[in-house]
Parts: C-alpha cells; sequence; structure tokens
C-alpha cells in the first residue's frame, strides 16, 4: 500500500508536486475568498462556526499560499532542475515522494489545527510544533535527496539555478528552524521585543529566503532556453547571488519601524532594504539581456509567458519595496491595506505566477507529451493577472484611505464605512483567483492523468 | 568563482551565521528587560485570556503598540520596549483593521465587552470585527479579564474607576428615572446644563443627525430611541430610554456634554474621538426632536448667527 503511494517511476515526483500545489492552489484560494467575505460581510458567512472565523482562516489562508500553492510548485520544479541542470536522474524517486508525503501532511495539519484554534500566533509561524518539525524533516529529506543526486552528477559546472535551489533550502531550513524557536516547543517563541525581531527575520525569511531565490531559478532556467539564447553573463549571476544572501537576510526589522525596536536595528534594516536593489536589479538586468530582442519566443512558450509576467511583478514588487521601507512613506502605509497589497504582489504575481510557469514548462517535459490544453493555461494566465492586477490596485487605494484618514485623525472605526467598498470589490476580484486555481487544478490534472483525452485538444 | 555544492552550502551557512549573530541575538541579548512604568506581570486569568487572544488571531487586526503619530485609542502612551518583556508570543501586529489595543484596559466597563464580543454590531453598529458568541460565557470572560488589563497599571487605574462610577450608575438606576436623570445630570458641568443648543434645526441636520444615530447609537438606544437595542440585554444599567427625558430639564447642551464625554462606568461611550463638533451637535438634535420631542436648538441665549444659518424667525 504505501509502496503504491511511494512508486518509484521517472519523474513522479516533480509531478506529485505539481499536483500537490494545483490543490493547495484551490484550497489557499477558497480560504482567501473566506476571509475576503468575512471582510466584506462579517456575519454572511456562518458568523458563529469557530473554525470558520475570519482570525483563524487568515493564517490557514496565509501558509496554505506559502507553503502550499507556491512552496510545493516551486519545490516540484526544483525536483526538475537540479537532476536536468546536472545530466543525471533524481537520486531516488521514491524518498521524493516520502518527503512530498511529509510535507504535505504538515502543511494539512498545520491549517486544520489552526482551524480548530491552536496557533502560536506570529505571522506565518502559526503553526505548533509537531507541524514544524514535520517541515523540517521535509526539508531535510529533500535537501538529501538533491545532495545525493549532485554527488552523483555528470555535469561538472553548476548552472545558477542550482545556487539558488540549494543555497534556499539551507537557508530556509535555518530560517525555519530559528525563527519558529523550535526550541521551545509550547510556544514557538521567545519573549518581549526580542520575540518580535526574531518573528520578523523568519516572516521576512521565508518570503525573501524561501520563495524568491526557488522563484528565481525557475526564471534563469527557462528563460534561455524558452528564448534559445544563453545566459548574458556569469559574473552578474554571481553577484546577484550573493549578495541577496547578504542583504536579504537582515531587512526584516523594516516590519518593526514603528515599535519600540532599537534604533541601530531599524537603520541597518532601512539601508539594506534600499540596498536590495543591487541583488533584484543585476538578476533582473542579466535576464533582460539575454532574452531582449526574442520576447516573441519567450511569449510563445506558455510557461515562459508565466515567467516573463512573474518577473515584471518582481520588478514592481521590488521597486515598491525599498520605498515604503523609509520611515516617511510607512507614516502612511504601514498597518493598513496597502501593505496586503505589497504582499500579495511578491507572492501572488512574482513567486506564485512563476511557479505556475515552472509547472506549465516543466509538465510536458515529466509528461512526455504536451499540457492538456494551452487554451485552459492560457485563460487562467490572464484570470491571474486580472486578479492580481485588481488586486493591486484596490487595496493600495483602501490603503491610501485608511494611511491618510488615521494620518488626518480620524479614528479606525470612523474609515470602517469609507473602506466598505473596496472591501466587496476585492472580494469579487477574489473570485477570478478562485476560478484560475480550479482552472490550473483541472488543467494539471489532466495533463498528468488524462492520456486519453489530451489528443484532441487544442 | 567555481561554484560547487559544497562552496553553496558552506558559504550560505557562512553568510548566515554572522546575520543570525547580528540581526537577532544581538538585540536579544542587549534589549533591557526592565520593566517600563507601568508594567505589571498578568493574572492567571489574564494569562488565559491572552491564550484565547492567540489561538483566534485577534492580532490580525490588531495591533498592540501606539505610535507618536496616532490619533485613536491609547494615543496617550506611546510604546516602550519594557511594556513587553513578558509577552510570548509578541502580539505586536501589523494591521489596524481595528482600533490598537494597547492601552484598551479600563476604556469601557465589562458589560460593554460583553455585549461587543458576543456581537460588535451590538454596541459598534458599523462594525467588521467577527462575532464570539461561540467562545462560551466563560471564555468571554478571560477575554474581556485580558483586554481590561491592556495598559498594565494604567488600566487597572482605568477599571477600578469604571468600577466606582459603574456602582454609583446602578444606584441611580435603581432608584428610579427621576432620581437616575437627576443623577446624570447632576455629573454635567453647570454651563452646559443652561447652555441651548446654539444651532437651529434644520432639516439637513436632521438627516446627518439620523446618519450619526445609525451608525453609532443604534445598536444601544435603539431605533426608536426606547434604549432596547440588541446590545440592551448585556447592559446594565440598560441604555437609556430618551423619552424619560422629557420635562426632565434636558438641554442641548446636556446632550451635547454626554455625547462628548460619555458616561465612565456605564456603557455609555465618549465620542469626543470619532464625532467633530458640527455631529455632536446633529445627533443631540436629532434625538431631542425624535425621541424627546422637545428641542431648544437656535434658542435663547445664543451668539452671532454662524454666518451659514438661515435667516433666523424671531
Ligand atoms: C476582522 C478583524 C477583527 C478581528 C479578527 C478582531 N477584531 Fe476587534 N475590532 C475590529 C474592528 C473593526 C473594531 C472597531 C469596531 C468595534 O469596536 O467593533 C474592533 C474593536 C475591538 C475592541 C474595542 C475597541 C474599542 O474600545 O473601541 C476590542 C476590545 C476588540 N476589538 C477586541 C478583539 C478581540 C479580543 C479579538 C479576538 C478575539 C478581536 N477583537 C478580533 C476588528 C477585528
Ligand atoms: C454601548 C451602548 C451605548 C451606545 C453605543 C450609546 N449609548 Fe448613550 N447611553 C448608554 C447608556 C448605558 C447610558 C446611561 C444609562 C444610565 O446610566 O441610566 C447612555 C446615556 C446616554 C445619554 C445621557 C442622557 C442624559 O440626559 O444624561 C445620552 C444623551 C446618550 N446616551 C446619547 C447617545 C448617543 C447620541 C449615542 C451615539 C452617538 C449613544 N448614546 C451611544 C449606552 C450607549
Ligand atoms: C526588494 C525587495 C523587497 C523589499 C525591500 C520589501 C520590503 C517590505 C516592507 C518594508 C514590508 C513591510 C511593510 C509594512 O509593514 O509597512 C514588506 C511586507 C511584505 N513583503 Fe516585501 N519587500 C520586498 C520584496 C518582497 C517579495 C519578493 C515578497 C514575496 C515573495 C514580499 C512579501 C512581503 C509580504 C508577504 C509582506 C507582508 C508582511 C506582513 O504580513 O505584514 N516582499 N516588504
Amino acid at each position: 500500500m504505501t509502496l503504491r503511494f511511494l512508486k518509484d517511476e521517472p519523474y513522479g515526483t516533480t509531478r506529485a508536486f505539481f499536483l500537490s500545489s494545483a490543490l493547495w492552489f484551490v484550497t489557499g484560494a477558497l480560504m482567501g475568498l473566506t476571509d475576503a467575505t468575512h471582510l466584506s460581510a462579517p456575519e454572511l458567512l456562518a458568523p458563529n462556526v469557530s473554525w470558520l472565523t475570519f482570525g483563524r482562516i487568515r493564517p490557514v489562508h496565509t501558509t496554505t499560499m506559502i507553503f502550499g500553492f507556491v512552496g510545493t510548485g516551486l519545490l516540484g520544479a526544483a525536483h526538475y532542475m537540479i537532476p536536468t541542470l546536472l545530466r543525471t536522474s533524481l537520486f531516488s524517486e521514491r524518498l521524493g515522494k516520502l518527503s512530498l508525503w511529509v510535507w504535505n501532511l504538515s502543511i494539512a495539519a498545520g491549517g486544520i489545527t489552526l482551524m480548530a484554534g491552536y496557533s502560536q500566533g506570529r505571522e506565518y509561524a502559526e503553526w505548533i510544533w509537531p507541524v514544524d518539525i514535520g517541515i523540517l524533516a521535509a526539508f531535510l529529506l529533500m535537501f538529501w535527496n538533491f545532495f545525493q543526486t549532485a554527488q552523483r552528477r555528470e555535469e561538472r559546472i553548476l548552472y545558477v539555478s542550482v545556487w539558488y535551489i540549494f543555497a534556499a533550502l539551507v537557508f530556509t531550513w535555518f530560517i525555519y528552524f530559528f525563527g519558529n524557536a523550535v526550541w521551545n516547543p509550547g510556544s514557538g517563541a521567545i519573549t518581549g521585543m526580542p520575540d518580535a525581531i526574531l518573528a520578523w527575520f523568519y516572516g521576512h525569511g521565508v518570503v525573501g529566503l524561501f520563495l524568491t531565490p526557488l522563484a528565481v531559478a525557475i526564471a534563469y532556467y527557462v528563460i534561455p532556453i524558452a528564448t534559445r539564447s544563453p545566459l548574458y553573463s556569469h559574473t552578474l549571476s554571481l553577484i546577484g547571488f550573493w549578495t541577496i544572501l547578504v542583504i536579504y537576510t537582515h531587512i526584516g526589522t523594516h516590519h518593526l519601524l514603528q515599535t519600540p525596536v532599537p534604533t541601530w536595528l531599524k537603520v541597518l534594516s532601512i539601508s539594506g532594504s534600499i540596498g536590495m536593489i543591487v541583488p533584484v536589479m543585476t538578476v533582473l538586468v542579466n535576464l533582460w539581456l539575454t532574452m531582449r530582442g526574442r520576447l516573441g519566443y519567450l511569449h510563445a512558450d506558455i510557461g515562459g509567458k508565466f515567467v516573463m509576467a512573474g518577473l515584471v511583478w518582481y520588478i514592481l514588487t521590488c521597486l515598491q519595496g525599498p520605498l515604503q521601507a523609509l520611515p516617511v512613506i510607512q507614516r502612511v502605509t504601514h498597518l493598513n491595506n496597502w501593505v496586503i497589497a505589497h504582499a500579495h504582489m511578491g507572492v501572488l504575481g512574482f513567486s506564485g505566477i512563476i511557479a505556475l510557469g515552472g509547472i506549465y514548462f516543466i509538465l510536458p517535459r515529466v509528461t512526455g507529451r504536451p499540457i492538456y490544453s494551452q487554451r485552459l493555461a492560457d485563460i487562467q494566465y490572464w484570470l491571474v493577472l486580472l486578479g492580481m492586477a485588481g488586486f493591486f490596485t484596490v487595496l493600495t487605494a483602501a490603503g491610501l484611505v485608511q494611511g491618510h484618514s488615521w494620518i488626518n485623525g480620524e479614528v479606525v472605526y470612523r474609515t470602517l464605512p469609507q473602506l466598505h467598498p473596496y472591501l466587496v470589490v476585492r472580494a469579487s476580484i477574489g473570485l477570478l483567483l478562485v476560478s484560475a486555481s480550479f482552472i490550473g487544478l483541472y488543467n494539471i490534472f489532466m495533463s498528468i492523468y488524462g492520456t486519453r483525452f489530451s489528443r484532441n485538444t487544442p | 568563482m567555481k561554484m560547487t555544492p559544497s562552496l553553496i552550502i558552506l558559504g550560505s551557512i557562512v553568510v548566515f551565521a554572522p546575520v543570525l549573530l547580528i540581526a537577532v541575538i544581538l538585540p536579544w541579548v542587549t534589549i533591557s528587560d526592565a520593566p517600563s512604568e507601568i508594567h505589571r506581570p498578568r493574572t492567571g486569568i489574564e494569562q488565559e485570556g491572552r491564550r484565547i487572544y492567540v489561538n483566534n488571531g485577534c492580532t490580525y487586526c490588531h495591533t498592540q503598540f501606539v505610535r507618536n503619530i496616532d490619533w485613536d485609542l491609547g494615543a496617550e502612551r506611546v510604546a516602550q520596549s519594557g511594556d513587553y518583556i513578558h509577552d510570548r508570543p509578541h502580539l505586536v501586529g501589523t494591521a489596524r483593521t481595528g482600533p490598537d489595543l494597547s492601552q484598551q484596559g479600563g476604556e469601557h466597563p465589562d458589560d460593554w465587552h460583553l455585549a461587543h464580543f458576543i456581537n460588535p454590531r451590538h454596541t459598534r453598529p458599523e462594525s467588521l470585527m467577527p462575532t464570539w458568541e461561540f467562545l462560551g460565557m466563560e471564555r468571554i470572560g478571560a477575554l474581556t479579564a485580558y483586554v481590561q488589563s491592556l495598559g498594565f497599571k494604567s488600566a487597572d487605574y482605568r477599571v477600578q474607576r469604571q468600577n466606582e462610577w459603574k456602582r454609583k450608575a446602578v444606584e441611580a438606576f435603581e432608584a428610579g428615572p427621576e432620581e437616575n436623570v437627576r443623577w446624570m445630570h447632576s455629573m454635567v458641568p453647570e454651563p452646559c446644563t443652561r447652555l441651548p443648543n446654539p444651532y437651529p434645526t434644520t432639516e439637513a441636520d436632521l438627516k446627518r443627525g439620523h446618519r450619526i444615530y445609525q451608525g453609532f447609537c443604534i445598536g444601544c438606544h435603539g431605533p426608536i430611541g426606547d434604549g432596547m437595542g440588541p446590545a440592551q440585554p448585556h447592559l446594565y444599567p440598560p441604555p437609556l430610554n430618551f423619552t424619560i427625558l422629557k420635562d426632565r430639564g434636558i438641554t442641548g447642551g446636556i446632550l451635547y456634554y454626554q455625547i462628548m464625554n460619555g458616561i465612565t462606568g456605564t456603557a455609555m461611550p465618549y465620542f469626543k474621538r470619532e464625532l467633530e463638533s458640527e455631529k455632536i451637535w446633529a445627533v443631540g438634535n436629532y434625538v431631542a426632536v425624535n425621541f424627546i420631542g422637545q428641542s431648544d436648538a437656535g434658542g435663547e441665549p445664543r451668539g452671532i448667527a454662524a454666518s451659514y444659518e438661515p435667516p433666523r424667525q424671531e
């Protein structure tokens, strides 16, 4: 029985990761829609059902999206890229599948316990201790699998994507371990202001050193192949790689600029946030010079198209990021929906869309046939893009309304009616993303299992 | 640079270790754990309430730190590191969908919180906070104890003041409407008790008053001003039935002062943070015209007419 779940078949691990990611996307999107509905009409959806209340569903939404949808998609792609770029096969498909089971069960257990009312309370680190252990174990299994694959490699030169994947696993493991204060099983936290600092070291690291490098690895992989041109510069790759590791790690305190943390730490985080322009721009310039004049090729490939869109959101996120790390800007933008817009742009617009790009680019290579439906993937592309742009617009606008009202002396309660129309529009836009997630699930499922139908679709 | 797996893995660790040291461990060991002037340890039930707060995600809508640019709840005291020395996990928060709660203790009496937790729309008609009835009375009690402790010693002082005035308000309420009204009005400074509403009643003014009443008062005082709003069963003394004010010396000034300043000890909150002067006059006059049936708006003594005013009928 277990052995059937762990069946040893070429690329089976990657396929299973992709399918899981698609399933988590649906789950996370439904949770998001639930929360958006609560915010538009707090008593519309089962108001007194404990496990459906806003405060319990919200962490399920964020962790499902970060780890479940985006994380699983990116890791699935990594399980394909590592052996392919090293010209060997994955060390063990069985181990790969085992790690996926541990991973998926942990995410599911995390969601269920949160809904049951067990939380450790710190953003993106809410999962209780046993779940943390599961996640750490899954990372270790994946790391071992990659490491052993690298030991057996035929290719001596490691391509950039491989660097990012290894670094992401190492960093994520340590950041997860320390960030969740795993040595304090009961609380998953330390005490006082240092806990806020640790929690945001973690919260920032999860998006910056888990999602970002893995997404960048996919971009580095897909762009040269899809545009049929070699990577522009090895030196730029090196600069981009080492600077992101050095800079991204120590700027988490920019989430706490208005709290009583030590000033020197705030200065460090603000200057580092501005410094983030270096790693981001070197990567983007490197990729841009690779694809320059060849965008036609990129857009002819559905995976390439997603990756390109993700990179555009990457630029926008990382131009906005340093800006909103400035204290003058935060006087208006901190604590309101402006930040929610940024968060969606980073997690969905950038790394989420790139994860989808990776999935569609790699699927044909791991199933040996084209994806089930090009058209559905196209529809999904536009739905996600529209949804993302809509979210960005409406949440940023709502955030500005809140921020400016507060600074003018209006209390939070007075701004609620002003906020209402934005929150309703936001929930409606959420519907686009929910549909996109279902379309994606169907398409990915059929691409993997639907051999019988795939021949006569466009 | 030739990149190999060991270079990447070791390099990552070599980068990670000093960053952890500088950005986390250094502040961890150097931040003082001396308590601030208001800090005190939490009691068992407050700790229990804090757990409920964590498990139900209150932190996604409420921050617990006041900034020096704030005007809302608690703005009188900016957060200090010494306020947090026992907090595990921290609950500083990143979003203010609802107001900051770091100085919540004593802002309202316990009965206000009960009505509010059972359904926030009871006391705050336009709230988007979830209902918490499912927690059951015991856990709502613990949660209340926790929010009443936010602000530590300052909170204790405010809670004690609520309790003192609650005793007097209950006494007055139980002595019957005549005595209750006399007591409430004896708390209003004398110049206000004699001040009529200086602005004449207009159609526009009543409309504005109606809008404010719907958004701020209706959950307690009820749609017809009889004090039978949905919060009523949870509040004691219950929300005022405005009709009992008729022929008992009510003036625009009393209404203004009571709405601005609230009646500490009862669920009646102060509205000076949320309503500007014009809105307070407007909602006061709305209550006077519609529910009390007696309005002194635009009456003597009054000063020079404000420039917008329509011609006065002599
Ligand atoms: C969906 C967001 C949301 C969640 C979750 C939430 N609140 Fe609120 N809360 C609000 C809003 C909005 C207000 C302002 C309107 C009102 O008073 O209801 C508020 C107001 C309050 C107030 C009154 C502040 C005052 O004096 O005016 C308290 C106390 C409070 N919340 C406690 C809690 C607790 C405890 C929890 C968790 C059990 C919680 N809230 C969860 C949104 C939320
Ligand atoms: C949370 C419930 C609550 C809300 C909301 C509320 N009130 Fe009250 N109000 C009370 C209670 C309780 C009393 C005092 C009853 C007593 O002591 O007998 C009171 C008393 C008053 C009085 C005192 C009258 C007097 O003659 O001294 C006025 C005026 C009043 N409310 C007007 C308002 C207005 C206007 C609003 C909306 C802007 C409002 N209230 C909102 C509960 C509330
Ligand atoms: C150059 C890069 C970036 C910088 C300098 C930056 C900066 C910031 C800052 C200052 C905040 C806090 C805003 C506030 O609370 O006022 C923030 C929040 C956030 N960022 Fe970024 N950002 C960058 C890129 C990204 C990327 C690539 C992602 C996702 C992959 C991301 C995800 C998030 C999320 C999820 C939050 C919300 C945290 C919360 O819950 O409060 N950011 N960012």
